[in-house]
């Protein structure tokens, strides 16, 4: 009997105390729409990072792009007792049932590449790119290259413009080329995001439209698929090229000059400021519900630079 | 009415008897078809952007249809064993992350390109070995090895895409061994017509004719069913891994998601081209023309800048209306 007792004690004494270890140890999920693509394993990688210097666990799902697939994952990181999530969304217009599921199970939830559904409130916190100024800036340099190159007229490899932030890249876009006097001549928009396919638009954009002495890479393999082509047809430097995104391969090409400016996307760092906002709900410090991070451009002559070095370390991990 | 052992009709040797250039021209009428559709095709994109027209939309068009062209030829022998090859864009893929990877690892081109191959030859045995020896449907082996080989891609290089380091790999797509045809145009004309020779004129070719007709009868004819069919998968995981090679020598670059959207279009080419997904028809100069002519939908929407996503449906109409040709010609023949 009394050894019965000192178990039973024994027993409850560790259970008490896993969870009182679970309580003080937070942990944070990481949803992503799909683990295929680089961009959303680097948001990733900031998330963990970011997890680890604030002594939290991390745990990864990916939704595989279905909308029911994330609701899914979303339960099943509230049953396993996550403290936290952090998102980036299969679509914007997915996120109204999962913020109301999450909402009643008062777990904190930030968005990393992709936001909300326009009109809610109901999450901790956004942190996205700013698409629609940065279409801006890209555009007003995109025309000043083909300027420098003796035409007005652009091209543009497009992402699919059924996405919001396609569409507000656009409209920043247009409105910069009008401002500075630049004709969008042709716009084709990407399917399968692969440098293959990068390659062919490419190629028919220029088979259709010869005089055009710029192009407008909304994505990063669009400017790699576009250096490929400018290059094949012996044309370096009498085509300018600008990119959204960054990767180490065209960064490569910017070095190389068959790049000129890359309009870098913080993937890195959306992961790393999501989980510092989700940590802050955690532990009530303030939060900043809306951050829309500017995208900084980097030239050429500045790549190897410390600021540029520091915009590169919030966008790819560093073993890429 | 199909002759088992050539994929041609009896009517059809009677008019090869006859009348020997036209016969000829019959026995290709369903190709004759779809090349002159691509050329009203190429007319019509050219009234609106003459540049269509031109030396170098035509380099393009063969450029970007090369590696299509030669994995519908693998496909092609598989749908006339009266099987489905649906691994064949996750093999493209993973032939490239692998060869980027032994590049990186310090491999010559040749090692490397050897060893992409290698997936080819290892998936295309698998899959035959599944289908022939274990017995399990075509449908449901290649579904599985599709899943496996994609998962694969991204598992060797955790997802990055990979940069050719070796500066000569541009060679095998783009260098010409013979002066003034590139390399990707020479592999082309080379495999469709030493399949073509193969699957008309020998008789091991006919008999891939023979087992998608009726590997029953196949079988009683002494013919090796298993063989064939093994056969069939291996020569079209191994096309599928060369056409990733071919792509990655092109871009120098390798991608874990290169290949996905190649799977569908490979088998509409053969579709396209007249092969029967039931088996004993087909042939490579239509799984040739049936990738050209997708490639020329692609080619003419980017160009008069339609939006892509009509790409699908265009594409579509054209299997609809090369499937109901096909249909109306063995109708009028009977």
């Amino acid at each position: 009997m009394k050894m019965k007792t000192i178990l039973l004690a024994a027993l409850a004494a560790a259970a008490l105390s896993s969870a009182s270890y679970a309580e003080d140890k937070k942990t944070v999920a990481y949803i992503a729409p799909s683990l295929d693509i680089s961009y959303w394993q680097w948001v990733g990688y900031g998330v963990k990072e970011k997890a680890k210097e604030l002594g939290m666990d991390y745990v990864e799902y990916t939704s595989e792009n279905s909308p029911a697939k994330q609701m899914d994952n979303a339960r099943t990181a509230v049953t396993k007792g996550v403290s936290a999530i952090v998102i980036g969304p299969v679509s914007s217009t997915s996120t109204p049932p999962l913020l109301d599921y999450l909402a009643k199970q008062k777990v904190p939830i930030a968005f990393a590449g992709i936001g909300p559904q326009p009109g809610l409130t109901n999450y901790t916190s956004s942190v996205t790119a700013n698409n629609y100024e940065t279409g801006k800036a890209q555009a007003k340099f995109t025309c000043e290259l083909a300027k420098e190159r003796g035409s007005k007229k652009v091209g543009m490899l497009s992402l699919p413009q059924d996405r919001e932030n396609a569409q507000k890249y656009l409209k920043g876009a247009k409105e910069a080329f009008a401002a500075a006097g630049c004709d969008l001549v042709q716009m084709l928009e990407t399917r399968g995001l692969t440098i293959s396919e990068a390659v062919t638009q490419a190629n028919d954009l220029l088979t259709a439209n010869p005089d055009i002495k710029a192009i407008y890479g909304m994505y990063d393999e669009a400017g790699t698929g576009a250096a490929k082509v400018v290059e094949t047809r012996g044309l370096n430097g009498k085509i300018g090229i600008t990119v959204a995104d960054g990767s180490p391969t065209t960064i490569a090409l910017l070095k190389k000059g068959a790049i000129q400016g890359i309009f870098f996307q913080e993937a890195v760092g959306q992961g790393i400021d999501g989980t510092q906002q989700v940590y802050n709900a955690l532990t009530g410090a303030p939060v900043t519900q809306d951050m829309a991070l500017v995208m900084p451009l980097v030239t050429a002559d500045k790549v190897d630079s410390p600021e540029a070095k520091k915009v590169i370390a919030r966008v790819f991990p560093p073993s890429n | 009415m199909t002759d088992a052992t050539n994929g041609t009709t009896t009517t059809n040797k009677l008019r090869t008897t006859r009348f020997r250039v036209p016969a000829v021209l019959f026995s290709y009428r369903t190709e004759v078809a779809i090349a002159a559709a691509i050329v009203v095709l190429l007319l019509a994109v050219g009234m609106f952007v003459p540049a269509a027209l031109s030396m170098g939309n035509l380099q393009n068009i063969i450029q970007a249809a090369a590696p299509l062209i030669i994995m519908s030829l693998g496909v092609l022998l598989v749908v006339v064993t009266g099987g489905i090859d649906l691994s064949v864009g996750s093999v493209f893929s993973l032939t490239g992350m692998v060869t980027a990877l032994a590049m990186a690892s310090g491999a010559d081109g040749l090692t490397a390109s050897a060893a992409g191959l290698a997936v080819g030859l290892v998936f295309g045995s698998i899959n035959g070995l599944l289908v022939t020896v274990v017995g399990l449907a075509p449908f449901v082996v290649t579904l599985i090895t599709y899943a496996v080989a994609g998962s694969l891609a991204f598992i060797v290089t955790n997802g990055r895409s990979m940069p050719i380091g070796a500066p000569d790999f541009w060679l095998l797509n783009s260098g010409e061994i013979i002066p003034g045809i590139p390399n990707h145009l020479l592999f082309c004309i080379v495999l469709m017509v030493a399949l073509e020779y193969v699957l008309r004129k020998v008789v091991v070719g006919r008999w891939f004719y023979a087992v998608g007709s009726s590997a029953i009868a196949a079988r009683l004819l002494g013919i090796p069913v298993l063989r064939i069919k093994f056969a069939a998968y291996v020569a079209s995981s191994l096309l599928a891994s060369f056409a990733g090679l071919l792509t990655v020598s092109y871009i120098l670059n390798a991608e874990a998601t290169a290949g996905a959207s190649l799977m569908l279009q490979a088998i509409a080419a053969v579709v396209i081209g007249g092969a029967s997904l039931f088996g004993g028809t087909g042939s490579a100069i239509g799984a040739v023309l049936g990738a050209l002519m997708i490639t020329c939908i692609q080619n003419g929407v980017n160009l008069i800048g339609v939006n892509s996503f009509w790409q699908g449906s265009v594409t579509g109409a054209a299997i609809l209306l090369a499937v109901l040709i096909d249909r109306f010609s063995n109708k009028n023949r009977i």
